[in-house]
C-alpha cells in the first residue's frame, strides 16, 4: 500500500515537472502578450471578434519569422466584461513576468478596473475597444487606445447623426448602468444642447435584464422621435423588439456597442432602421483596410466588424513598437508614448493611430445601419 | 401609461406567480428552498427552442414537451441531490441546492453556449403578434392573452389538484407530517417526486413563455428570476401556493409602476424593498400562518 502511494506521488511529481516544463520551455524562445475580452457570458461574440482579429495578425507576424526572429504567443484572459473578473485576469497578466504587454480590456468597466493593477506592476495596457474618456487618468501613462473616446462618439452621434442623417429632434436615452454607457450618454446630453436636440427622457437599465417594458412605456409616453440605444448589442436588440411591440416605429440609433451581427440575430426584423457609430467600416476604409476586410471574410466567412479591425491594428502596433525597442515592459511604454505625432504613428487597417499624453488617439467615426437585415454603410 | 404599465406589470407577475409557486410547493413537502428551481425555468426555454429549431416541432407542442421535459428533470432534481441527502441537516440540502444551480447554469452553458439566443424566428404562431384587444389607449396582443390564459389556468389547475384529487391531498398529508403520512400508507417518496415534477412544469413553463415573449434565453436567466420568484413566495408566506400567487403579481406590479413612476435605475430594488417592508408588518408573509405547531398551509 505504502509502495503504491509513493508511486502515486513520484507520478505526480512527474505530471508537475512536466506541466512545469512545458510552460517555460514555451516561455523561452516566445513573445507573450496578453489578451482580455469577454470571452464567455453575455458579450461573448465581442470576444470572438477580438480573437478573429489578432489571430489574423499574429498568422502574419509568425509565418514572417516573428519579431526580430522570437515568435509571438498570445495569452487569452476572460474578463466577462465584469471589473471584478478584469481585477482577476489583469493580476493573473502583472504577475506572469513573461507577459510583456496587453491588448485590452474590452469593456470601458473592465479597463477602469484593471488599469489600477497595470500601472502597480508597470505593464503597458493597449485597449481596441474601450472607449470610456476617463481611462485616460486611471492609466497614468500606462494605458493606450486606438479607438476614439465617448467624448467624440457622442458629440458626433448628437451633432450629425441625429440631425442631419435621421433628421430627428427628439431623442429618448435608454442607458446601461455601466461606465460605458453612461459616460457615452453624457457626452451625447452636453453635444445635444449645443445642437439644438429636446432629450424627452432618459431611462437607464441593468445589465442582463430581459424586460424592458416598463422603461419604453414610460419613455414612449413623451413622444420621441428616434431612441438612443445606449449600451452593448444583446439590450439592444431586446429593446429593439419591445419597443417595436409597443408601437414604436421610428429609427433606433446607438453607438459602436451595438455593432454585432448578434444584435440582428437577436432583434430579427425589429432590428431594422438602426444606425450607429464605428470607427472603422471597411466601405469607407482605405486600399489595406478593404484588403483586410477581403482577408478576414474569407479566413471567417463573415463580414469584419470595428471590434476584429482594432484588435488587428492593435497587435500590429505592438509588433512594431517591440520590434524598435525589445520585450522589457517598461521600454515598450515608453516606445508607444513616443507615437505621439502623426509622422511617429502606425499606419494600420483602421488608418494612422498615434497617442496624446493620455494615450488617445483621434480617429473618424463612420456610421452604419441594419438594412433588410443586413449592416450596411449608412448615408 | 398607467393602464399599460399595470399590463407590463401584470405580464411579468404572472410569471414570477408561476415560478414562485415551484418554491412555495417543494418547501411545503420538505421544508427546501430549491434554489435550482430558477435552472429547471432556464431548461425549459432552452429545450423549447431545441425542439423547435432541431426537431421542427410546432410552437404548442414543444410548449408541453419541453414542460413534460422540466417536469423529468425536477424529479431526477430530488432524486439525484435531494433524496440522498433527507435525513440530513437541512443546511445540506440547502447548499446542495446551491450546488445544483450552479452545475446546471454551467452546463446549459456548455450545450448551448453563453450567448444569448432569441427565440426561433418565426416558430411562434403569426397572430401572437396582432393586437386582441384595446382599451384606454393600450394594445394587447394575442401574446399577452396567451400569457394571462397560461397562467390563470395553470394556477386554477394546481389548485384543483391540490385541493380535489387524491394525489392532492397525499400531499398536503405530508406537507402537514411526513411520518403520519407514511404510516397511513402513503408512499412520501412518490408524492415528494410528484410535487417536483408539478413544480418543474410550470418553471418550465414560465421559462418558454419569457424566452419567446421577451426574446432571450441564455444560461443565466434563471438566477435573477429565481430571486424574484423566491421572494414572491416568501412575500405570499413561504409554503402557501394562494400566497406564491399573489405575490408574483404583487411583486411584477411593482417593478412596473416603480420603474415607471420612481427610477428605473431602482427598479429591482423597489420589488425588493416590497418584499422586505411586507416581511417586516407580516412576519409570515401575507397567506403564510403563524407555526404554532408543525402544522403548514399548503
Amino acid at each position: 500500500m505504502k509502495k503504491r502511494q509513493s508511486f502515486l506521488f513520484v507520478g505526480l511529481l512527474v505530471c508537475v515537472a512536466l506541466v512545469f516544463g512545458m510552460t517555460s520551455g514555451a516561455m523561452a524562445g516566445k513573445i507573450r502578450i496578453g489578451v482580455a475580452a469577454p470571452f464567455t457570458g453575455n458579450l461573448a461574440s465581442y470576444g470572438d471578434n477580438i480573437k478573429a482579429g489578432v489571430n489574423l495578425k499574429l498568422k502574419e507576424i509568425n509565418d514572417a519569422g516573428g519579431i526580430n526572429g522570437q515568435k509571438v504567443q498570445l495569452v487569452w484572459g476572460d474578463d466577462l466584461c465584469q471589473p471584478k473578473d478584469a481585477g482577476i485576469v489583469g493580476a493573473k497578466f502583472a504577475a506572469d513576468k513573461s507577459i510583456v504587454a496587453v491588448i485590452g480590456h474590452l469593456c470601458s468597466s473592465a479597463t477602469l478596473a484593471a488599469m489600477p493593477i497595470y500601472v502597480r506592476a508597470g505593464l503597458p495596457a493597449l485597449s481596441p475597444t474601450s472607449t470610456n474618456p476617463t481611462i485616460g487618468d486611471v492609466g497614468k501613462g500606462w494605458f493606450f487606445r486606438n479607438c476614439y473616446t465617448d467624448d467624440f462618439q457622442g458629440k458626433y452621434l448628437a451633432s450629425y447623426v441625429v440631425p442631419k442623417l435621421l433628421g430627428k429632434k427628439k431623442v429618448a436615452i435608454f442607458y446601461e448602468n455601466n461606465d460605458y454607457a453612461i459616460g457615452l450618454k453624457d457626452s451625447f446630453v452636453a453635444g445635444a444642447k449645443s445642437a439644438g436636440l429636446t432629450v424627452t427622457g432618459a431611462e437607464a437599465y441593468m445589465t442582463g435584464t430581459t424586460d424592458f417594458t416598463p422603461q419604453l412605456t414610460k419613455l414612449l409616453r413623451d413622444k420621441p422621435e428616434t431612441i438612443f440605444l445606449c449600451g452593448y448589442h444583446p439590450e439592444g436588440a431586446l429593446i429593439a423588439g419591445q419597443s417595436r411591440k409597443l408601437g414604436f416605429n421610428g429609427p433606433l440609433f446607438g453607438a459602436d456597442g451595438i455593432d454585432n451581427e448578434d444584435y440582428i440575430k437577436i432583434g430579427g426584423k425589429a432590428a431594422d432602421n438602426t444606425y450607429c457609430t464605428v470607427p472603422f467600416l471597411a466601405a469607407s476604409a482605405g486600399p489595406a483596410g478593404k484588403d483586410f476586410a477581403k482577408q478576414y471574410k474569407k479566413a471567417y466567412g463573415r463580414d469584419v466588424d470595428w471590434m476584429s479591425a482594432n484588435a488587428y491594428d492593435c497587435l500590429g502596433i505592438l509588433a512594431q513598437v517591440i520590434g524598435k525597442v525589445g520585450t522589457d515592459r517598461k521600454k515598450i511604454r515608453d516606445g508607444l508614448a513616443a507615437m505621439n505625432w502623426p509622422q511617429f504613428g502606425y499606419k494600420g487597417v483602421t488608418g494612422l493611430t498615434y497617442f496624446n499624453e493620455k494615450g488617445d488617439c483621434s480617429k473618424p467615426a463612420f456610421v452604419k445601419k441594419v438594412e433588410n437585415g443586413k449592416f450596411v454603410a449608412a448615408k | 401609461m398607467f393602464l399599460q404599465q399595470l399590463v407590463n406589470g401584470l405580464t411579468i407577475g404572472g410569471i414570477y406567480a408561476m415560478i414562485a409557486v415551484g418554491y412555495t410547493m417543494i418547501y411545503g413537502v420538505i421544508q427546501l428552498i430549491n434554489f435550482a428551481h430558477g435552472e429547471i425555468y432556464m431548461l425549459g426555454a432552452f429545450f423549447a427552442i431545441t425542439f423547435i429549431s432541431f426537431l421542427g416541432l410546432p410552437f404548442y407542442v414543444a410548449f408541453l414537451v419541453a414542460m413534460a421535459c422540466c417536469a423529468v428533470c425536477g424529479v431526477l432534481l430530488d432524486i439525484v441531490a435531494y433524496r440522498p441527502l433527507r435525513q440530513s441537516p437541512r443546511l445540506a440540502a440547502l447548499i446542495t441546492a446551491i450546488g445544483m444551480s450552479i452545475f446546471l447554469q454551467n452546463l446549459a452553458m456548455i450545450i448551448w453556449g453563453s450567448r444569448p439566443k432569441p427565440f426561433p424566428h418565426g416558430a411562434l404562431p403569426a397572430y401572437f403578434e396582432k393586437t386582441a384587444v384595446t382599451f384606454g389607449g393600450v394594445n394587447l396582443s394575442w401574446f399577452h392573452l396567451f400569457i394571462f390564459t397560461i397562467t390563470i389556468i395553470m394556477m386554477v389547475g394546481l389548485n384543483l389538484i391540490i385541493k380535489k384529487t387524491k394525489w392532492g391531498k397525499a400531499m398536503r398529508a405530508v406537507a402537514q407530517n411526513k411520518t403520519m403520512a407514511a404510516l397511513t400508507g402513503i408512499n412520501v417518496n412518490r408524492v415528494i417526486s410528484y410535487t417536483f415534477a408539478l413544480a418543474g412544469a410550470l418553471g418550465g413553463a414560465a421559462g418558454i413563455m419569457v424566452g419567446a415573449f421577451y426574446n432571450a434565453i441564455f444560461p443565466t436567466m434563471g438566477y435573477v428570476a429565481g430571486v424574484k420568484a423566491f421572494a414572491a413566495a416568501v412575500l405570499g408566506g413561504i409554503g402557501s401556493v394562494p400566497g406564491a400567487m399573489l405575490g408574483g403579481v404583487i411583486l411584477g406590479v411593482a417593478e412596473a409602476l416603480g420603474a415607471g413612476y420612481l427610477s428605473s435605475l431602482y427598479r429591482d430594488g423597489i420589488s425588493y424593498a416590497v418584499m422586505i417592508i411586507v416581511i417586516i408588518l407580516i412576519p409570515a408573509g401575507l397567506f403564510g400562518k403563524v407555526l404554532k405547531e408543525t402544522k403548514k398551509s399548503m
